[in-house]
Formats: structure tokens, C-alpha cells, sequence
């Protein structure tokens, strides 16, 4: 009898715990192994690269590291004795045809079950979510023309084409689900804010099968979320550096540094949110969304009530009409924190220095030395004639390396 | 027994753009039995509509009809888009196009999937040769347009640049020529945004590229290998040749379009997605480039409106380079007024693009030839 692999593949949302999901699941391969599970990654983004390769996506360089990721991982759950994991959020995206590839090669219809697993969060968090993500990928629109853009029934260029293609729950399921029945498609609900942390944690468990294993959950790996004055701070450092802070500085310094290091720890500003008057849309959308899912008939793990979101909140802060003063104290905590990072690197700079000129002066004092030069001089000489050569290379060999240095 | 429902109808005129048929799909009225259903689900708008406008030009072979519609526009973008009028209106998902009415740029998307995979099958350029012993020492920099087919040449020769005591050779033209040549390379490498974009901040800079600066490049090697080993040379090819030692004459290469830098920008990325970026940059030159060169079409300009800055960057430069202690071979030419055009237009990026996948395979001989 064949045994049939199961293959959970997770493709998102983005904004539902997936990092963290991903950390847990990196961290723990030698256990999961133990238990017959694969999360087949040699590096933490194994999964994210896959994903690039699979939909020829360029990524700020990134995919150059991706060439062949899809097929390596694909091969390696073949190649896997026990049940697999996939994980990534980016994959919700992914066309038809590019699905079709992902599942044949992962040997769907032969020896593998695909079961598919799709995180979800209510709209109103996940919409001003979206719109700081992207603020934090360089993007210097405001708030107001990221709504309008999102609610543009047209759906046409970037910013739409991306939020749809990765937050439109039914849409994402009809896609990698068009070929699975019903009960292998998983739909995980985040529960609403303020509940319990390990209440999604316990569904991820479920949707995975991953009950029994005593897995090392510490050392969360966090995408933490800013405030509204704050987002509005890096929109306005986007909109001023954009054009001359080169792609490779820009994640370290603005993404990591700024947003995640500086700003996320500004706690007590008000939150951003959805504006009371994009409320009443994004509750449409979302009841749909819920009365489609039941109808389709998924295995729900949590609640669909859950993808209902909270209430308008009553005092709305707008980013695109900030309180300056936040904004201000925002930025003084920015500047700190260049401050700070500079002078650290000052002093990396005098510590290196000071390395090259001893390294320079211990350099000179031997190119200095007599000998020095009538080595330099006989190695040239012998060089320049085939049976010096040919000395040269038996000397290099006796000596025990093939470096051409004097 | 056919089917009367609207996807039968849409598969019948995949069918249809299968037997080279070039019917709008609002035209469109037969059904097709269930049996000619030739895959899983029906292909995308885009896909559907490059096949019929591939149709109109040339009849493409059974092969390259079967690629256009199993494949995806690659990176972000519209996602692969259904027909209007086959599924019930459904509130979810992108909304059905007319496919006739798709803008060029999403039809170019899925052609750049297609050149892509047939830039990285036509195999890298040859290997270069062993580096001769006895070479002229030099370090080659300024215009990429001038210095790179030289370098090239010079490596396939075994003449590698750099070592010690080098002659630096900076060459350059016209300011204006150079800006093109600067992005005609980023769109041919490491990528670079639209021309409008990328122009407009370059003329908000306090001064050149980098690259273009040919006083700032001259001056750098001054402090290196000293002013007597610099050289900047001003339009003219065979100088620049004699004193890096290149032995052989060789024909400049062709320029390049407006419309075919365009779709060279918009393939390289694509390119970079299946090779690793020196690679990419190697098959982006040696083999699209020529193919793209053989098709003839507007050069790019500087708008009119950036006059004034390219005689100020002008005047400037020709200062610099007259206050330097380095050999200059030739004088900077004033801007003039060029023909051309000053931006790739769509259609014709379309048009370039279907030429290209109906054209002789990338690498043939057959396309080499058609490139001299």
C-alpha cells in the first residue's frame, strides 16, 4: 500500500502571525523531524525565496538568491519520508498557472495530500496593517490615497493589485483550493485583539498537526506595528530620502532602525486604524466574506465571528492630518537613535582604522627589509622565463601552497 | 453535443486563437464542445489577447501559442485577469476585462516572461579567452555604451583590465548621449525606474553620474596612477582602442531604440529572477541586445525643457576637463537638437516585443545575422 504524504501549504495572510509561525517552525526542524514532520529550510527565509522563484518576482536583489528555491523545496518533500510544512505569505498571490506548478511538483494527485492553510484577520485591522507595511517598504503615499486606491472597484495598479492578491480571503481560497476538497482546506481565524496570545497559537497547532509536540516557543521574532504619528513620520523620511537612500541602506536603517528598533517602542501614541467612514465598506466586505467561506464548506479552525471587526474606534487619529506634536516627538526619538548608531559606527570606524595603520606599518617595515626585495626581484625574473616557471611552481608546492605571492 | 454556456463560448475561441485566429473576443459568438477544453481553467485575459495581437503580425508557432497561454505575468502586477461575460458576476477576485481594451503594459508583461526564458536558453556568450601575458595594461571607464562593447572585446581577446601602472582610459560624448547610454545600461543590468522618472531626478542632482562625470573619473585616477597614464577621450572610438590595445578593428554596436531600451528594462528583472545577476547582465548584453538592435526605431532624446540644464552640465564639464592636468583627446560637443523621441511609447514597446518572440530564436544564427 502507498502511504500518502500530507503536505500542509500555508499561503498567508500577511499581518496573521506568520513570522512568528515561521520562527517556531525553523526553530524546531531537528524536533519536528523527530516526529515526522519536515519544514524542509536551510535558512529561516527558505520559504519566502521559494515563494520568489515560483512567481519570478523581483525583490530588491533578493531573487538572485532564489534562482531554483521553488524546485529545491519541492524536491526536498518528495524526497521526505514523513508529512511536510510549507509556509509563506506571499504565495496567496500566486496565479493559477503558477498554483498548478506548485502542486504538481509538490506531487499532488500522486503520492500527496495537499492540505491547504490560509490565516485570516478581520479587514479592519489588517487595512491600515497593509498600508504601514508598505509605508515601511518605501512607500510615500498617504493614507487617504491608499483607502481610495483599495476601494477603486477597478483594482488597477501596484498598491490594489497586491492588497487584493493577498487579503482577499475568498478569492486566495478559490485559487489553491479550486483543485482540493473542502475539508483539506484550512481556514485559521486570528482572534480579536485583546484575547489571548496563545489562543492563535493553539489553532496554528491544530491546522498543522502539530498536537503532542513539545515545541521551544521563545525567541518570538515580532513585525511590531507603529503608531499613527509614527507611520507618518517614515512616509515623510520616504517621501524626503527615497530618491538618494539606495535600496541596501534603506531596510537597516529606516525599516529595522526607525520603524522596528526606535518607533514600535512608542507605545502610548494613539494606534492606527480604520476611519469611521471606510468602517461601514470594510464590515460589508467582511460579512460576505464570512457567509462565502461557510458556504464553500472549509474546515474552520476558530471562529468566523472572528473575521467580523471591532467597532469604529471613537477617537480616530488621522495620519494624514497628524498631531504635530506627536509627529515631532517622534522624530526627536528618530534623530536619538541615529545619533546613537552613528557614533557607534564612529567608533567601530576609529577601532578599524587603527587596525589598518598597524597593519600598514607592519606591511611597510617588511617591503622595507633587503631581502624582501631580492626575493621580489629573483621571483619576477624567474617568472618571466618557462623554466623558471616551471622552479617557481615546484617551489610553491614544496612549500606547501599554490599562491603566486612573493 | 456543444454547450451553450459563456465558457464555452471562451473556450471556443481560445480554440480559436490556437488555429491562429485573430477574432476581438467582443466579436466572438460560437461555442465549442466540451472537448476542446485545453486545460485546467481557462487562460487569462492577458495571455488570450497577446496570443490574438501575436496572430495578427505572424502566424506563431504551435509552441510558442501553447507558452503565451500557460504563462503568468511575472513579479507584482494585475493578476491573470478572467473574460468579461463568461462566470457570473462575482464579488470577489479582480474584476473580468474586455481583453481588447487591456492597456499594451499588461500584454508587454507576459511578452517579457516569454523573452526572458528565451534570453537565458539562448546560453551564455562565449568564455574568454586565457589572458595573454603580454598585454597593454589599462583600466577602461566613462560612457557605458562606448566602454563596455570595447571592454568585452577586449576580454574575449585575453586583454582583461587592471593591474598595476595601468593606462586609464575615461571615454565619453555628448552630455545628453551619455544620460542615454547611462540608462540604456541600468536597463540592460541591474535595473532601473522608467526614463520620465529616472530624468527627472537625475537633473535635480548638483551634478553628473557618476559614471558620465569624465573630470571627476580623470581626476580620481590622477591621484592613483598619475596624470601622465590618464587619458579622457571625446568621441573617438579608435583612440580609445589604440591605447587600451586593442588589436582588432571592430564595428561599433548598433544603438538602440527608444522602445527596445524600454522592453529591455522591463526583461532584464525577469531575466534576474532566472539567472544570477552577472549572468544576467552577460546574456542582457550579448544576446538581447543584438536581437533588439536588428529592429530600427526612434532613439531617445532629452526634452527640450532640460536645455538649459544640459548646457550649464556642459559648460561645466568642459571646464573641469580643460583645468585638468590629464590628456584630453577631442573637445565635448555642445547639445544639439536630436531626433528622436522623448519616451518609449507602448504600442510600439508591444510591437517590439511580438517581434521579437516571432523573430528568429534569441542566440540563432539566423537572429545574429539579422542583428549585423
Amino acid at each position: 500500500m502507498t502511504t500518502v504524504r500530507k503536505v500542509h501549504l500555508h499561503v498567508g495572510t500577511p499581518k496573521t502571525g506568520t513570522s512568528y509561525l515561521q520562527h517556531v517552525l525553523f526553530h524546531n526542524r531537528p524536533l519536528l523531524r523527530r516526529h515526522g514532520i519536515v519544514y524542509p529550510a536551510d535558512r529561516f527565509d527558505a520559504h519566502f525565496l521559494a515563494a520568489l522563484d515560483l512567481m519570478r518576482m523581483p525583490w530588491g536583489g533578493l531573487e538572485a538568491q532564489a534562482i531554483g528555491a521553488w524546485d529545491a523545496l519541492a524536491t526536498a518533500v518528495r524526497r521526505s519520508s514523513g508529512d511536510a510544512i510549507i509556509s509563506h505569505e506571499i504565495l496567496a498571490t500566486a496565479s493559477r498557472v503558477q498554483i498548478g506548478r506548485a502542486l504538481d511538483t509538490l506531487g499532488h494527485g500522486h503520492d500527496t495530500e495537499i492540505h491547504l492553510v490560509l490565516s485570516a484577520r478581520d479587514l479592519v485591522r489588517q487595512i491600515p496593517a497593509e498600508w504601514q507595511e508598505n509605508v515601511k517598504h518605501r512607500a510615500a503615499l498617504s493614507y487617504g490615497a491608499f483607502l481610495d486606491r483599495i476601494q477603486d472597484p477597478r483594482r488597477e495598479g501596484r498598491i490594489p493589485t497586491w492588497f487584493w492578491g493577498v487579503q482577499e480571503v475568498p478569492d486566495i481560497l478559490d485559487r489553491w483550493g479550486r483543485d482540493l476538497p473542502p475539508e483539506h482546506v484550512h481556514v485559521v481565524t486570528v482572534p480579536p485583539a485583546g484575547g489571548s496570545p496563545e489562543l492563535l497559537w493553539k489553532r496554528f497547532v491544530e491546522a498543522f498537526g502539530l498536537d503532542g509536540i513539545d515545541l521551544q516557543l521563545d525567541g518570538e521574532r515580532r513585525n511590531p506595528s507603529l503608531g499613527a504619528a509614527e507611520t507618518t513620520l517614515i512616509r515623510r523620511i520616504n517621501r524626503a530620502a527615497n530618491e538618494e537612500l539606495e535600496p541596501a541602506y534603506y531596510r537597516p536603517l529606516v525599516r529595522e532602525l526607525l520603524a522596528h528598533e526606535t518607533l514600535s517602542r512608542r507605545i502610548r501614541t494613539p494606534r492606527l486604524a480604520l476611519p469611521p467612514d471606510v468602517h461601514p465598506w470594510a464590515s460589508g466586505l467582511e460579512e460576505a466574506w464570512i457567509a462565502e467561506i461557510r458556504a464553500r464548506g472549509y474546515d474552520v479552525i476558530g471562529d468566523l465571528d472572528d473575521l467580523r471587526g471591532a467597532p469604529p474606534v471613537p477617537d480616530y487619529a488621522d495620519p494624514d492630518h497628524p498631531d504635530e506634536g506627536l509627529v515631532s516627538g517622534a522624530a526627536v526619538d528618530a534623530l536619538k537613535a541615529v545619533l546613537l548608531d552613528h557614533a557607534r559606527l564612529q567608533r567601530e570606524l576609529v577601532r578599524r582604522n587603527a587596525e589598518l595603520d598597524d597593519v600598514q606599518r607592519r606591511l611597510e617595515k617588511a617591503y622595507l627589509r633587503p631581502t624582501y626585495r631580492w626575493r621580489q626581484k629573483l621571483v619576477r625574473r624567474l617568472e618571466a622565463g618557462p623554466s623558471g616557471r616551471l622552479l617557481m611552481t615546484a617551489y610553491r608546492r614544496a612549500r606547501g601552497r599554490s599562491s603566486r605571492s612573493a | 453535443m456543444s454547450r451553450t454556456t459563456p465558457e464555452a463560448r471562451a473556450w471556443a475561441w481560445v480554440a480559436h486563437l490556437l488555429d491562429g485566429g485573430t477574432t476581438p473576443w467582443s466579436a466572438w459568438g460560437a461555442d465549442a464542445p466540451a472537448d476542446q477544453q485545453s486545460s485546467r481553467f481557462l487562460p487569462g485575459a492577458q495571455q488570450l489577447e497577446l496570443l490574438r495581437r501575436l496572430n495578427q503580425q505572424r502566424l506563431p508557432s504551435p509552441e510558442l501559442a501553447a507558452r503565451v497561454l500557460a504563462t503568468s505575468a511575472p513579479g507584482r502586477g494585475r493578476p491573470d485577469l478572467g473574460l468579461v461575460g463568461v462566470l457570473p458576476e462575482s464579488a470577489f477576485g479582480p474584476p473580468p476585462v474586455d481583453p481588447g481594451a487591456l492597456p499594451p503594459d499588461e500584454l508587454v508583461r507576459v511578452a517579457t516572461a516569454l523573452i526572458a526564458e528565451d534570453t537565458v536558453a539562448a546560453g551564455d556568450p562565449l568564455e574568454a579567452r586565457t589572458p595573454r601575458l603580454l598585454r597593454r595594461r589599462y583600466r577602461l571607464l566613462g560612457d557605458p555604451e562606448l566602454t563596455r562593447p570595447l571592454r568585452d572585446a577586449l576580454v574575449a581577446d585575453g586583454r582583461p583590465p587592471g593591474r598595476r601602472r595601468a593606462t586609464v582610459v575615461v571615454a565619453g560624448t555628448d552630455v545628453a548621449s551619455m544620460l542615454v547610454h547611462v540608462w540604456t545600461a541600468r536597463s540592460l543590468g541591474a535595473g532601473v525606474r522608467s526614463w520620465p522618472d529616472w530624468l527627472a531626478s537625475e537633473v535635480r542632482r548638483p551634478g553628473l553620474a557618476e559614471r558620465i562625470d569624465l573630470a571627476a573619473l580623470a581626476s580620481g585616477w590622477v591621484g592613483r596612477v598619475g596624470p601622465g597614464r590618464v587619458h579622457v577621450v571625446i568621441d573617438d572610438p579608435r583612440r580609445a582602442a589604440r591605447l587600451t590595445g586593442a588589436r582588432h578593428r571592430r564595428s561599433s554596436p548598433r544603438p538602440l531604440s527608444a522602445d527596445a531600451v524600454e522592453l529591455a528594462r522591463r526583461t532584464a528583472p525577469v531575466v534576474g529572477t532566472l539567472v544570477a545577476p552577472e549572468r544576467r547582465t552577460a546574456l542582457m548584453w550579448h544576446r538581447l541586445r543584438p536581437v533588439l538592435a536588428a529592429y530600427p526605431g526612434p532613439a531617445l532624446r532629452i526634452p527640450r525643457r532640460h536645455r538649459p540644464w544640459l548646457d550649464e552640465r556642459t559648460v561645466d564639464l568642459r571646464h573641469r576637463l580643460a583645468a585638468g592636468n590629464y590628456a584630453v583627446h577631442g573637445a565635448l560637443p555642445a547639445p544639439t537638437e536630436q531626433p528622436g523621441v522623448v519616451a518609449p511609447d507602448e504600442e510600439r514597446v508591444l510591437l517590439l516585443a511580438m517581434q521579437v518572440l516571432l523573430g528568429p530564436p534569441i542566440g540563432s544564427v539566423l537572429a545574429e545575422r539579422e542583428a549585423r
